[in-house]
């Protein structure tokens, strides 16, 4: 066995959703028309894709808005059912994305309390760990503040720490380290290390070629739901940035 | 960062080594079986305990009274019941003890009402946690069940000292009041599935349940005696398929002496059963979209 044992597989998959459409009428040519029904069409948002990820790896995703990238998150973590295709792994993915709070008039000590028991964690390991979290999402000064007093960058830090508590097999991060500074993004290739370290994989997400560039091992381009390429991070980037399309930054 | 726990704990270890056991993939796209899931559920159970007790906690904070509200408002409910029903509308008819049989009523016909109420915004509150995390979303609801139960306890506590206070005296038949109450937790629990499920994609759900309850409430039987003013055997029977009427009914019977009919009994039964199965198959059906 001299191949990079496999963590996720992802075999053509497709994913469709819904999107619900509100006609640009008042209410009178509603009515008139008969249908205040809300209508909705299929959205072909990831049309076949096929890729392996591998122990060890850091994977970089990028590709225009609406190629496709967080819906195939979404769908490695099972939130978005497959139209067909197939998607397996070894365990299921945490997926970390850029929602804002968790619970905005909770303090961050009883934030980081909720979502360690909610990771699985008994309430005796979470306080036994609260400082070690507390000192990687550097809010040491903040923490008894409610969380919706915090800047953005600071929420992206606290919810990035808790998520990361137990290092994930697989983790898959959509565009969660935009928000912060050097400091923070420092520590997350310290998290990102440690996935990799314990046999894991790691999905990254985002428009922000230094990321790739720096984070990344390997790189998948999506456009239109499709991969358009897959390869060495220096080459895929050179060849996206340089690319035509209108809306391909 | 010396120490760090993994999920894959067994064996991650060691595949460096190259004859590590490859572990078989499993398909990410179709959710766990329900045994898996409640297995999941059950290890992450201090969730649904230390949650809802914090948000009890942080809910009264701003007023004078804090956590007494929650004695004070199902005593001012009586107060007023009695007022309006006992007093000016005279519906004591058939009743011995009618403040007896009206805080049994209104106390336990409140605490489903809670509980319901609190459940269906419970997985669209908690939308940040949803995103952030995995875990199992039944999490959310229990979590709604077990807060308002445990802010019901003391009620429950007050309104058998003030039942012993019209006159009751204890007799074995109380004994049977913690079997009733576990049926109507288990029909609690089922209900909050239920309304936490359909409270995603229908978020006006909010708005019909007070009108729901409101309808409930007088099918009940908490203010006046449904023996004494229905006639037909054939409506007392359908009042029988009213879970909360069963509840409230059998409650009676053991704190008052109350007569309940068999069918009552029947009534409670099934529906502690049937609730929590109905509501744990529509909310473990979906609960991938939950989040979406």
């Amino acid at each position: 066995m001299s191949d990079p044992a496999v963590t996720v597989e992802v075999r053509d998959a497709h994913v469709s959703y819904r999107v619900f459409e509100e006609p640009a009428m008042g209410l009178k040519q509603g009515f008139a028309r008969g249908r205040m029904r809300r209508q909705y069409r299929m959205i072909p948002a990831v049309q076949g894709v096929t890729l392996d990820l591998f122990e060890h790896e850091t994977l970089g995703l990028i590709g225009p808005n609406g190629a496709g990238k967080s819906t195939l998150l979404a769908a490695m973590t099972g939130l978005l059912p497959l139209r067909s295709g197939s998607i397996r792994g070894r365990s299921r993915p945490s997926l970390l994305g850029v929602s804002s709070v968790l619970r905005p008039a909770l303090s961050g000590r009883r934030n980081i309390l909720i979502g360690g028991l909610a990771l699985g964690f008994t309430r005796a390991e979470v306080e036994r760990r609260m400082d070690e979290i507390i000192d990687f999402a550097g809010l040491r000064a903040d923490i008894d503040r409610p969380m919706r007093t915090y800047s953005s960058g600071m929420r992206a830090r606290l919810r990035f720490a808790i998520a990361t508590a137990r290092i994930p097999e697989i983790l898959l991060i959509d565009e969660a380290l935009t928000v912060g500074d050097e400091e923070f993004r420092r520590l997350a290739a310290d998290r990102i290390d440690d996935v990799r370290s314990a046999s894991g994989s790691v999905v990254l997400v985002t428009h922000n070629m230094n990321e790739i560039r720096r984070f990344c091992d390997r790189v998948v381009w999506l456009d239109e739901g499709r991969v358009r390429a897959v390869g060495d991070p220096a080459d895929i980037v050179d060849s996206y940035l340089a690319a035509p399309s209108p809306n391909s930054r | 960062m010396t120490s760090v726990s993994t999920e894959a704990a067994d064996g991650s270890g060691s595949s460096s080594s190259g004859d590590a056991v490859v572990r078989p993939l499993i398909d990410l796209t179709s959710r766990p079986t329900a045994r898996t899931y409640l297995r999941e559920a059950w290890r992450r159970r201090e969730f649904a305990i230390v949650v809802p007790a914090q948000d009890l906690r942080a809910q009264n904070m701003d007023t004078t009274l804090g956590q007494l509200w929650h004695l004070v408002n199902p005593a001012l409910l009586v107060g007023v019941y009695f007022l309006m029903f006992g007093v000016i509308i005279d519906t004591r008819r058939g009743v011995d003890n009618f403040l007896g049989f009206l805080i049994v009523g209104v106390v336990l016909f409140h605490l489903t009402q809670r509980v319901t109420l609190e459940a269906s915004t419970s997985i669209t509150q908690n939308m940040g946690l949803i995103r952030s995390i995995q875990f199992p979303r039944i999490l959310l609801p229990a979590a709604s069940v077990n807060g308002q139960t445990a802010a019901f306890v003391p009620a429950l506590a007050l309104a058998i000292l003030a039942v012993l206070a019209t006159g009751e005296l204890p007799t074995l038949r109380w004994l049977v009041l913690p079997a009733v109450l576990v049926a109507q937790f288990a029909f609690n629990f089922g209900t909050a599935l239920l309304v936490a499920r359909i409270g995603t994609t229908m978020p006006d759900l909010r708005q019909i349940l007070p009108h729901l309850f409101r309808l409930l409430f007088y099918g009940s039987g908490v203010i006046f005696s449904v023996d004494a003013f229905v006639q037909s055997a054939a409506w007392r029977r359908a009042f029988a398929l009213n879970p909360l009427y069963d509840v409230i009914t059998c409650a009676r019977w053991c704190l008052l002496g109350e007569p309940v009919d068999l069918w009552v009994v029947a009534g409670l039964v099934m529906w502690c059963i049937v609730m929590p199965a109905i509501g744990f198959w529509v909310f473990h059906r979906s609960e991938q979209r939950l989040g979406a």
